[in-house]
């Protein structure tokens, strides 16, 4: 398994080096993103006298641009090339080698991750000259804030899946994947720290997976966080990625029974 | 006259073309709801906290809201589809069956195709445009709808030309399928006005990828807060970009060789 890996990953990082240019614009342009509501709530602490609830200006600098890492790193892409493949039927010689295909989604956002970094270090600097950063995370934060990540990723990755593997049903994942994705960019915490949603969107989005993934590890990360929440948080997380996981099996299994594929 | 002609057949073939797919069509206006929904929610999140973002009300950023999804929806319907087909016609060498044809080359490689699901988000577009517009009726006059109109063309040119002059560079650099990544960041930020940018972004969405300003500049018209003289500044500099981007093209189409030959 780990031999099979290293070569998946080193033939990735072939590939991936072929568009070096791609991966660079692509990475500078999607952490322009945070920056938009990074501006949109320094705009609103102004009106507000400099701070909304806990929120100082710089407060949401560190925030955003701690939330542009956890994204980076977190963040993954299966739906719409799965579809593509269960619409084509290239799922079917892919199903005959031996590795099952999430290990090949595994090294692609491994390859990904690793070569996109690169790009993502000057922009964060740009945006932490732009707004003034404010670091108050204890080590044990950045110790933490490791697991939480990677549990975030999981979780993402798996969510990813599930709803890639409703292709096998429908042949059209890129509407339930719209879908998925504009619930997740209000609760995950992308329009605001989740601390700051209204009342009740606060609790719904604590009870849906979306936090996890993404807007606890960046609490975790800037700092936020008491120590025992931090237990909370990464207990709850682990419970999400098990939940996932098994509902991905289910979901696989039954998927490839209906899975009939194209020209066959 | 022939060119509206001709535009009316591209239109309908395309729209048949759609047709044929309608559990999809339906499935993309759905999306379409779900995004414009999404996106207020977190407009009125934000208004929550401060009755006013940068001197914008919340009906004021309402219209701004519709017109930025005004923009991106005719930006889709019309401009990138084209310009998407016209890279691909560069890399593969069948741009060379377009240019031979008897119209301009201009306007068949940038009004030739249509996303007509994209007329979804326009709609949507004009209804929050509305939303904000009826809360504010009483501070807004004749004068001002017009210089809305006007300045909400004159954005729509702006984004024209600047995708025109994106996809000119095919000519020369044939893979610049990223560059149409780059607008679609920037036009990502132009949901919010302008001035609440820092320095170097608020500089680059008002001149060198000006969707900023080809949102921002219409809302302004019906918050009252757009001078003659600004109004003025769109208009002269849609004219400019307009004809540096037709200059442009011409130049650009003169370096173009074929893939084969």
């Amino acid at each position: 398994m780990l031999r099979a890996y290293r070569a998946l990953l080193v033939a990735g990082f072939q590939n991936a080096s072929q568009y070096r240019l791609t991966l660079f614009l692509y990475v500078f342009f999607s952490v322009l993103r945070p920056i938009i509501f990074l501006a949109a709530w320094v705009a609103v602490a102004n009106a507000r006298g400099g701070s909304v609830g806990s929120f100082s200006v710089t407060d949401f600098a560190t925030y955003y641009i701690a939330l542009t890492v956890v994204l980076h790193l977190a963040l993954s892409w299966n739906a719409y090339e799965f579809e593509f493949q269960v619409r084509q039927g290239r799922l079917s010689p892919l199903l005959l080698r031996p590795l099952h295909p999430i290990h090949y989604a595994v090294v692609e956002n491994l390859v990904w991750k690793m070569f996109t970094i690169v790009a993502l270090v000057p922009v964060l600097i740009l945006t932490g000259i732009t707004f003034g950063v404010h670091l108050t995370a204890q080590p044990w934060h950045y110790v933490l804030f490791v697991p939480s990540l990677l549990l975030g990723a999981a979780l993402r990755f798996l969510f990813g899946w599930i709803i890639a593997a409703s292709a096998f049903w429908i042949t059209r994942v890129s509407s339930v994947s719209t879908f998925f994705d504009r619930i997740q960019f209000i609760f995950a915490g992308q329009i605001a720290p989740i601390s700051l949603l209204p009342g009740a969107l606060q609790t719904v989005a604590y009870a849906m997976p979306f936090a996890y993934m993404f807007g606890v590890p960046t609490d975790i990360l800037r700092g936020a966080t008491t120590f025992e929440q931090t237990l909370v948080f990464l207990f709850v997380q682990a419970a999400w990625v098990v939940a996932a996981y098994l509902a991905l099996q289910a979901v696989w299994r039954a998927g490839l029974r209906a899975y009939s594929a194209v020209g066959a | 006259m022939r060119y509206l002609r001709l535009l009316g057949i591209f239109f309908r073939t395309e729209l048949q073309f759609e047709l044929a797919y309608r559990v999809n069509f339906i499935a993309e206006l759905f999306g379409l709801v779900m995004i414009v929904a999404t996106s207020l929610a977190a407009v009125l999140v934000l208004f929550a906290y401060s009755p006013t973002m940068n001197g914008w009300t919340l009906p004021q950023m309402l219209v701004l809201l519709g017109v930025f999804y005004i923009v991106q929806g005719i930006g889709e319907l019309a401009f990138t589809p084209s310009f998407e087909r016209f890279m691909e016609h560069v890399r593969l060498g069948t741009l060379d069956f377009i240019l031979i044809k008897p119209a301009s080359s201009q306007f068949l490689v940038s009004l030739r195709h249509f996303r007509i699901s994209a007329i979804g988000q326009v709609v949507l577009g004009l209804g929050v445009v509305g939303a904000g517009m009826v809360q504010i009726a009483d501070t807004i006059s004749a004068v001002d709808v017009i210089s809305f109109v006007v300045a909400l063309s004159c954005g729509l040119v702006l984004i024209y030309t600047l995708l025109l002059v994106l996809s000119t560079l095919a000519f020369w650099f044939v893979r610049v399928e990223n560059l149409l990544v780059v607008y679609q960041a920037f036009l990502d930020a132009a949901r919010f006005p302008v001035d609440i940018y820092p320095g170097w972004l608020r500089v680059t969405l008002s001149t060198v990828i000006p969707i900023g300003v080809a949102v921002t500049v219409p809302a302004q018209a019906v918050a009252g807060k757009l001078e003659l003289a600004g109004l003025g500044t769109i208009v002269a500099v849609a004219i400019a970009a307009w004809l540096f981007a037709a200059w442009f093209w011409r130049f650009g189409l003169r370096s173009y060789t074929g893939a084969s030959a």
